[in-house]
């Protein structure tokens, strides 16, 4: 017998078991009772779409005992707004199972939904930083944070030194270079211009210069130059100088970046190069 | 660390780190290194080498060892200045160091080996493995619950790339999948769960595999589709839930397979701005407008453009092709030669689909492109040294220190079929059907086996290559067919 089959709180809702499908099914999971019972009492009380407190506890067991089902959150979340639940004591909930379960997403959708109902965005900056103390480059929290900035227009409310902080840690975080560009460019459509105006740019590429002066040998502020120059309008020809500072095809023991070099590649003509088969390719010294 | 493994891990510092002159290398490996002038790249490493053999691997092999290391695997990194280290580049460094010994075949982990010295594919082994995944699964896969027909897909179809008979299992998973089916249309991950694009998409592959399709409701399906339809063209992951590229690509492939009634035009301006918004700075394509740029997700934009039309029509319309390329050229790794999900990110053996079953629509958009865009053999040597999973249990793996599971099975098989087989599109062929309206571009794919030569290339025998798979929709090329044959009439 499960919990809730004595449980007086349940009295009035039979329990749907599992519809096994058929007596061989593929891919049958083999439940702990508990699992099953709590599943079974969740089924009968979606059948007549109750939200009530119980509900809520019997969908936060089961979000303990598998935090990737994505009914249960959807259901959850239907069912906080219909009590008008304490959003905040939601948030502190998440917060846990957030940092215990990194590679879920469902629960980012979760609190995208909760924080956007509450119309305030408190603290979340800083959650969001303690999830990237674990893993530097959780898409799933990136792009939470984009939608966070977008939504509270957290634009200039220290997402570049934010940032800039996660690229001091690590130079190849190519989620931050993501994020920059996206805090730099993402208020065009409201009239801020991004790297389409001219001071912006110039710092822009200073700063992507300066990036690549530490790591010449690194995707991402090649990738990021790139961009400025596409978004901007000027001829990649403009930055031959600064990639033969990292690559000569002429004196090869001087070539500190393949990137540099596929960049040269491009401006002198040579289109469509995979950077893997020019390094294979390529002539060097030691 | 055993000693013997220190000594390996010497004699690899030892060749990788030598400061040999390197001169420009071709793609024949087997060049005469007798020649006079720089020593060539092999010559040093060419000297004979007693190995240590780990006790748990006897192999009864020569004493000396001739190791003929592909150019790609010199560590590229060390070739350059030596920069500063950061979590990255430690990350990336730990990944490599785990992977050289298998690359450069120092150590072939007693697995039968090829005519080319590479290990074979282990088919039976990995079929055995499929086989088991999809059987009864214990407590520890309570976490699947909500993604129970991504197994029945990843198992089904991965043993219908590895060309097992898959009939036996048509009548089980249609009665498995009754309950997974809602009322008000689509599957969800369990009985009781909602509808979900990603179990839908996973669902009815599985049973276009198993030509199974009978059981789906059409009509039902039809109407919930209609819920998580968006304006701006794309599609929501199931009612209430996220919308990424995922759900178009699920939606439009569910539309095109059951042949159900289009409700927008394919050119619909709402699609477009959904498709176009996806695509970043450079080309890349991210989950969502500005989003990091991230292989999976560039394969769901491919395919479903794919879907839309013919490749070379609708790709360039909405993708600037030239920096797709190049950016996913640009994450096959060195030393591994397997493909990363974004940059400056370790590789991963599912990329090898995600990404190396990219090319081939890439290819159909680029005019006039031939091989070159990538390197196949390298990702070949990476998926047949580093993917699979020793013992009898098999299976295939991220990478060596990951488990082998079915996702990384099903898409491993994929990316060497990629490397291994030829696709291309039939631009001869309509892509409107006049009467029931359906999306016919997905069907005009034809494919063939590489040839002896081109295996050769790629230092793979006959049976370790993989069946031919339809670049789109991930299945064998003939249950894609069957489905298409069998709702030919359309309507609901």
């Amino acid at each position: 017998m499960g919990k809730h089959d004595d449980d007086p709180a349940w009295s009035d809702i039979t329990p749907l078991p599992t519809s096994e499908g058929g007596p061989n099914p593929l891919a049958a999971i083999a439940y702990t009772e508990e699992y099953e019972d709590t599943m079974s009492y969740l089924r009968a009380v979606m059948a007549s779409n109750g939200f009530s407190p119980r509900v809520l506890d019997l969908t936060e067991d089961l979000i303990d005992m598998n935090p990737a089902h994505y009914t249960v959150w959807l259901y959850r979340a239907q069912c906080l707004f219909a009590l008008n639940s304490d959003l905040h004591v939601e948030l502190e909930r998440l917060n846990e199972t957030a940092l215990a379960h990194q590679k879920n997403y469902q629960i980012w959708h979760h609190r995208n939904l909760i924080v956007d109902k509450l119309d305030k965005c408190e603290g979340e900056q800083g959650f969001v930083q303690r999830m990237f103390v674990k893993d530097a480059k959780n898409y799933h929290v990136w792009c939470y944070r984009q939608w966070l900035v977008k939504r509270f227009g957290l634009w200039e409310k220290g997402e570049l030194d934010f940032t800039e902080e996660m690229l001091r840690e690590d130079i190849r975080n190519n989620s931050a270079w993501n994020h920059w560009w996206f805090v730099v460019n993402g208020r065009e459509a409201e009239g801020v211009a991004g790297v389409t105006d001219p001071d912006s740019r110039a710092r822009e590429i200073n700063f992507t210069k300066d990036a690549i002066a530490k790591a010449p040998q690194n995707q991402s502020p090649w990738n990021y130059l790139r961009g400025i120059a596409r978004k901007s309008g000027i001829s990649l020809a403009h930055l031959k100088s600064f990639a033969e500072q990292h690559a000569s095809l002429d004196r090869p023991g001087a070539v500190k970046s393949s990137f540099a070099l596929d960049l040269l590649a491009d401006i002198l003509g040579k289109r469509r190069v995979a950077t893997s088969k020019l390094v294979g390719r390529m002539i060097c010294w030691r | 660390m055993t000693s013997s493994q220190e000594n390996e891990d010497d004699t690899l510092d030892e060749l990788l780190k030598d400061k040999a002159r390197i001169v420009e290398l071709s793609d024949d490996e087997d060049e005469d290194d007798s020649m006079a002038g720089p020593p060539f790249p092999g010559n040093h490493l060419k000297q004979p080498r007693r190995k240590r053999k780990s006790k748990l691997q006897p192999q009864p092999q020569p004493q000396r060892k001739v190791l003929e290391i592909p150019p790609w695997i010199f560590d590229t990194n060390e070739l350059f200045h030596n920069d500063v280290k950061t979590p990255s580049r430690h990350a990336l460094d730990k990944t490599a160091a785990e992977c050289l010994r298998f690359l450069t075949l120092l150590d072939t982990q007693g697995l039968p080996l090829n005519s080319h010295g590479l290990p074979h594919l282990r088919r039976k082994p990995h079929a055995d493995f499929l086989r088991f995944f999809i059987g009864p699964l214990q407590t520890g896969f309570t976490a699947m619950d909500a993604s129970r027909p991504w197994l029945f897909y990843w198992c089904i179809a991965g043993l219908s790339f590895l060309d097992q008979d898959v009939s036996e299992y048509k009548e089980r998973l249609i009665e498995t999948v009754r309950p997974l089916q809602n009322p008000a249309g689509g599957f969800g991950g369990g009985h009781g769960q909602y509808s979900h694009c990603a179990c839908t998409y996973a669902t009815v592959l599985a049973l276009t595999a198993v030509g199974g399709l009978e059981v789906v409701d059409r009509k039902t399906m039809w109407q919930w589709l209609g819920t998580v339809k968006q304006d701006d063209g794309g599609f929501r992951m199931a009612v209430g839930a996220e919308e990424d590229i995922r759900g178009a690509y699920c939606a439009m492939t569910i539309i095109t397979l059951l042949n159900l009634p289009l409700e927008l035009p394919p050119d619909a301006s709402a699609r477009k701005a959904g498709l176009t918004s996806f695509t970043d700075k450079l080309g890349g394509i991210g989950g969502g407008p500005s989003n990091e740029v991230h292989g999976a997700y560039a394969f769901c934009a491919l395919a479903c453009l794919s879907i839309l039309d013919a490749p070379h029509i609708s790709i360039p319309k909405y993708l600037d092709i030239d920096a797709l390329a190049r950016w996913l050229a640009s994450t096959q790794t060195t030393p591994e030669g397997g493909f990363a999900g974004r940059p400056n990110k370790l590789v991963d053996a599912c990329y090898s689909h995600w990404v190396g079953a990219c090319f081939a629509l890439i290819e159909a958009a680029l005019p006039g492109t031939k091989d070159g865009l990538w390197n196949k053999a390298a990702l070949v040597r990476y998926l047949l040294t580093c993917g699979q999973q020793t013992g009898p249990q098999g299976g295939m793996r991220d990478k060596p220190s990951a488990r082998p599971d079915g996702y990384h099975t099903c898409y491993s098989l994929s990316g060497l079929s990629a490397a291994q087989n030829h696709y291309w599109y039939d631009s001869e062929s309509s892509t409107t059907d006049a009467g029931s309206g359906r999306l016919l571009a997905a069907f005009n794919w034809q494919a063939k086996r590489g040839t002896a030569e081109e295996l050769e290339v790629l230092k793979v025998d006959e049976e370790d290559v993989v069946a031919l798979i339809h670049p789109v929709f991930v299945l064998r090329l003939e249950a894609v067919e069957a489905a298409r044959q069998t709702f030919e009439a359309g309507g609901l």
